[in-house]
């Protein structure tokens, strides 16, 4: 159908927990690619009688648009030839399909038709060194439909811990303003506090919060709260958002812990839980503290999560966390790829699979849904694998199924290697099973708010007319791998399941206000050891405008 | 007329991309580059290129050269083929051609790096941006490549030179150590050499990555104990930097060198840290690799004849052309390397780039452009993948991505990319 300016959309159970709507029958009416109020009578319908209408997905943490990524892409020809994606056949001719390849880490062009096959939206690519911005923006350009941002890594910066090690906090924060706006990027990413740099230095890595960087008083502490601090007093729309240390480590639900305690009170959100809430120790005695660790959640309204949950099928490791990379390589022998980058970060690779019949990876799964469903307010945890290192994002349906239906889990769990589970509260048997409200919260309204993006992930007046329609299926992951209509900013992008148009996204970023006079100092720095010059260091022409600050 | 000048300037001479360069314009000339190498220098010249469009040997309009070319194309089977000297944008735009057209695509890369990236990808690698061997790196080994002649500002701005946060007095921080592999001899500064002859070269490599990761091997020859004890002390630095040249003579390189250097650099990042910095000619190549691998999956030798990407690295372009009907080289003609200029005879071909009506073969349509950093404004990718701004210095012919979209139109008429 050809998508006109107005458009009410007839009959379908709503499903928009930011306006407290639950399933109910109610129309939603679009004009301007926005949610209007009403509709003259006579403006063109969509009926889905029965259907289930929700906001469009938002992906709050996934790896898909960075020189990282394309690391990866490169890494994974085998992947590729097993995963071609001819053109899919558009309706209005206006802008011409393109094919690629999937795989975990599909190619730009792919992985934007793939976003909207799912009803996904919206989404942001979670970590990008600042130097290589440049390329994060180019891969964006070819992203289509999604509205996309990026994080931008400045836990291992070196001018930043220069500033810390100097005590020059004030400095520090108008420096991450500069940066956030030079990189074209949407919030400050924390990836392993001052590990990636003793990776670099030789000092191999930091594992305790009070453990200093070789020679500097910078610690992983210092360097959180300075970015934690910096994050909220510049009101940006989405707190910091951390990788904490000792990630993938038995043991380290007490670093995340510590890590959460040392933040009590200030906004921050914590990603990729699942790989953070290890029992036992380091290198051996490896149990669930998922309990342990939600129960912390639960009591701090503060902080906001996203699980990372891992998924039983290929994946690919990739982060800036070299030296966890270079952990996986040395013991599993797989491939290996690690990229220091001056002055700022790392970037490890490493191409993996989750097997039921491994024990390990049995429990990164169990702790996964404990987090879930042990967490009390949907609203501040997030669906994600960290696509593609727990999985792709293509997985999110399946993983829906596992919230919403115990019996699939009973069923998985009769499949794996239950070694590791004894004590572990899925294995005890967790009865809940989240409701289709509680799944929009967990994909949509919750990463929305944790965002900011006031126009997203609700139906409300003035919001982005961004929806998924799906026909409801008793197999609820069939449901939601494949929507019978997905709309981008009231435009019907896929139709029958299929995609008809591949417009443009928006680009999603910020650019606070800074005081130009510490240019001076950074200036100074990229002279004595930089190798790109200051004066070609910022991105420019970043598409649209910058999004609004926290008022 | 007054002189202009233009500073950070990205020169695209070598992979170096060096950004340094100020740039003076007079008379619409570049009359002065200063910082550049004299690689650089002859890059940039006067920066005078022609502008004109031809068709069979004729003057003709874009509009008719567009036209030629989109017929070349859908006569097929076709390739297309990337070039030196164009942006990263017109890069991508050739690339969304191929995949309208249905043809092969691929780049001056399948007959010079693809060596190294086949290895990558096999293996995996351990490397650093360039800023990372400035600020750190303490011991130097080149593997058979000086720098001087090919990447001449190498040494100064990134080793062995530059002081940097790890080594504050630069080049006194830094040992250096040239291994020598036949004739193939590194930089003369180097504070001690080890030659190999290269039937011992791959041997070398692995008793290196033996020693590295703590075997005793008894009874070497003297050439690989030299090679032992040099593995032994590259486990001593710090940070140790392994410097080799990807693209050596622009043909591929020995596959077992670049499997023994992938495999070494790995392996020292067990006892201490090492980045393999692999060095890349100029022009952007590095960006079509780039582009290439985030449209379709693979950094070269695509073939989109079947609706989605495939890789077909064992048909680079010099081979691949013998299945091959027409041609359109998008970049600079003169770039190409002489196997893919050899068999490039018989070929319908048309060229969209810098001195395109000035290619060294016979062509039937031809539109200059711009060179990407002179001309035409954009991003460039340095030999470690960091992107780049380019600069327009001077005004110059049509831009290769708007004529590019002009062909892909004049191919499915009313369609975008």
């Amino acid at each position: 159908m050809a998508t006109p300016e107005r458009l009410r959309i007839v009959g379908g159970a709503v499903h928009d927990p930011a306006n407290n709507v639950d399933g109910e029958v109610r129309d939603v009416c679009i004009e301007d690619g926005r949610i209007v109020a009403n509709l003259p009578s006579g403006a063109p319908t969509l009926d889905v009688p029965g259907m289930i209408v929700m906001p469009g997905g938002v992906d709050i943490h996934a790896h898909f648009a960075s020189s990282s990524c394309n690391h990866a892409r490169r890494l994974l020809p085998e992947e590729h030839l097993a995963d071609r994606a001819p053109a899919p056949t558009l309706l209005d001719g206006a802008r011409a399909a393109r094919s690629g390849t999937g795989g975990t880490v599909p190619t730009t062009f792919t992985t934007g038709y793939r976003y909207a096959g799912l009803g996904y939206t919206t989404a942001f690519d979670a970590a990008v060194a600042p130097l290589m911005a440049r390329h994060t923006h180019e891969e964006l350009d070819d992203t289509p439909v999604v509205d996309a941002g990026c994080f931008v890594l400045l836990g291992n910066d070196e001018y930043l811990h220069r500033q810390i090690n100097a005590g020059e906090i004030e400095r520090a924060r108008h420096y991450v303003a500069w940066m956030l706006g030079a990189t074209g990027a949407y919030a400050v990413k924390i990836v392993n506090p001052g590990g990636i740099e003793a990776w670099k230095s030789g000092q191999r890595n930091l594992t305790d919060l009070d453990q200093a960087l070789t020679g500097t008083r910078v610690t992983p502490r210092a360097i959180l709260e300075t970015l934690t601090n910096a994050a909220n007093r510049l009101r940006l729309p989405h707190p910091v958002h951390i990788h904490c240390n000792n990630l993938g480590q038995a043991g380290n639900s007490a670093t995340t812990i510590a890590t959460m305690q040392a933040l009590t009170g200030r906004r921050a959100h914590f990603t990729h839980l699942q790989f953070h809430c290890y029992g036992g120790e380091t290198g051996k005695g490896w149990g669930s503290a998922a309990k342990t660790v939600i129960e912390h959640v639960n009591a701090h309204a503060e902080h906001t999560v996203d699980v990372g949950q891992v998924m039983f099928g290929p994946a690919t490791t990739l982060t800036a966390d070299g030296p966890v990379e270079y952990l996986l390589y040395s013991t599993s022998g797989r491939k290996w790829v690690n990229i220091d980058v001056e002055l700022e970060t790392g970037c490890g690779i490493v191409p993996y699979a989750y097997k039921e019949k491994a024990a390990v990876a049995t429990l990164q799964w169990a702790i996964g849904l404990e987090l879930f469903l042990l967490a009390r307010d949907p609203w501040r945890v997030v669906l994600s694998t960290d696509h593609p290192n727990g999985g792709s994002f293509l997985s999110y349906p399946a993983l829906i199924r596992l919230l919403m239906d115990r019996s699939a889990r009973d069923d998985q769990l009769k499949r794996a290697n239950l070694k590791l589970l004894s004590g572990s509260a899925l294995a005890d048997g967790l009865e809940r099973e989240y409701t289709l409200n509680e799944i929009a919260i967990v994909t949509r309204a919750g990463p929305a708010r944790i965002l900011g993006l006031k126009q997203k992930g609700h139906l409300g007046v003035g919001a982005d007319a961004d929806l998924t329609i799906y026909a409801r299926d008793a197999d609820v992951a069939q449901m939601f791998s494949s929507p019978r209509f997905v709309l981008k900013s009231g435009q019907v992008v896929v139709e029958e399941g299929q995609l008809r148009r591949a417009p443009q996204g928006r680009r999603l970023y910020v650019r606070p206000p800074f005081d130009e006079t510490v240019l001076r100092d950074v200036r100074r720095h990229f002279d004595a050891y930089g190798t790109v010059a200051f004066d070609n260091y910022a991105v420019r022409d970043v598409p649209g405008s910058p999004a609004a600050l926290q008022s | 007329m007054s002189d202009s000048v233009i500073s950070h300037a990205v020169c695209l001479g070598c992979g170096c991309a060096c950004d340094d360069i100020e740039i003076t314009v007079r008379d619409g000339r570049i009359a002065a580059a200063r910082n550049a190498c004299a690689v650089g220098l002859a890059w940039y010249g006067d920066g005078a290129v022609p502008g004109r469009v031809m068709v069979r040997g004729e003057q003709a309009t874009i509009e008719t050269a567009t036209r030629a070319i989109a017929e070349l194309l859908k006569a097929g089977p076709a390739l297309i083929y990337l070039a030196p000297d164009i942006t990263t944008e017109a890069q991508r735009e050739a690339i969304g051609l191929a995949d309208r057209c249905g043809a092969r695509l691929d780049s001056v890369t399948s007959d010079t790096a693809a060596t190294g990236i086949l290895v990558g990808q096999r293996r995996g690698r351990a490397t650093a941006t360039l800023g990372e061997i400035r600020n750190r790196a303490d011991l130097l080994v080149f593997w058979a490549v000086d720098p001087a002649a090919r990447y001449p500002r190498y040494v100064s701005r990134y080793a062995i030179e530059p002081s940097g946060t790890h080594v504050p007095k630069g080049a006194a921080d830094r040992r250096v150590v040239s291994v020598d592999v036949g004739v193939a001899t590194g930089p003369r500064a180097a504070h001690a050499r080890i030659k190999l002859s290269a039937a011992n070269e791959s041997a070398a490599l692995g008793v290196m990555r033996a020693t590295v990761l703590g075997r005793e091997l008894p009874g070497l020859s003297a050439e690989l104990q030299g090679a032992a004890n040099l593995g032994r002390e590259m486990t001593r630095g710090r940070y140790v930097a392994l410097i080799h040249d990807s693209e050596p003579e622009e043909r591929p390189a020995d596959s077992q060198r670049v499997e023994g250097l992938v495999g070494l650099a790995q392996a020292l990042n067990g006892p201490t840290r090492c980045a393999l910095s692999s060095l890349r000619a100029g022009g952007n190549r590095s960006g079509a690799d780039a582009a290439m691998v985030w449209q379709t999956g693979f950094p070269f030798a695509v073939d989109f004849s079947g609706g989605a990407p495939r890789y077909r690295p064992e048909y680079p372009a010099s081979l691949s052309l013998a299945s091959i009907g027409s041609v359109l080289v998008v970049g600079g003609p003169h770039g190409l390397p002489d196997v893919v200029r050899s068999a490039l005879t018989g070929r319908r071909i048309a060229v969209i780039g810098p001195r395109a009506t000035e290619a060294p073969f016979e062509v039937e349509a031809a539109i200059d452009t711009g060179v990407a950093g002179i001309h035409e404004p954009g991003i460039g990718y340095r030999m470690d993948d960091v992107p780049l701004p380019l600069s327009q210095i001077l005004t110059g012919p049509a831009s290769a991505a708007a004529v590019l979209r002009s062909v892909a139109d004049a191919v499915t008429p009313g369609a975008r990319t």
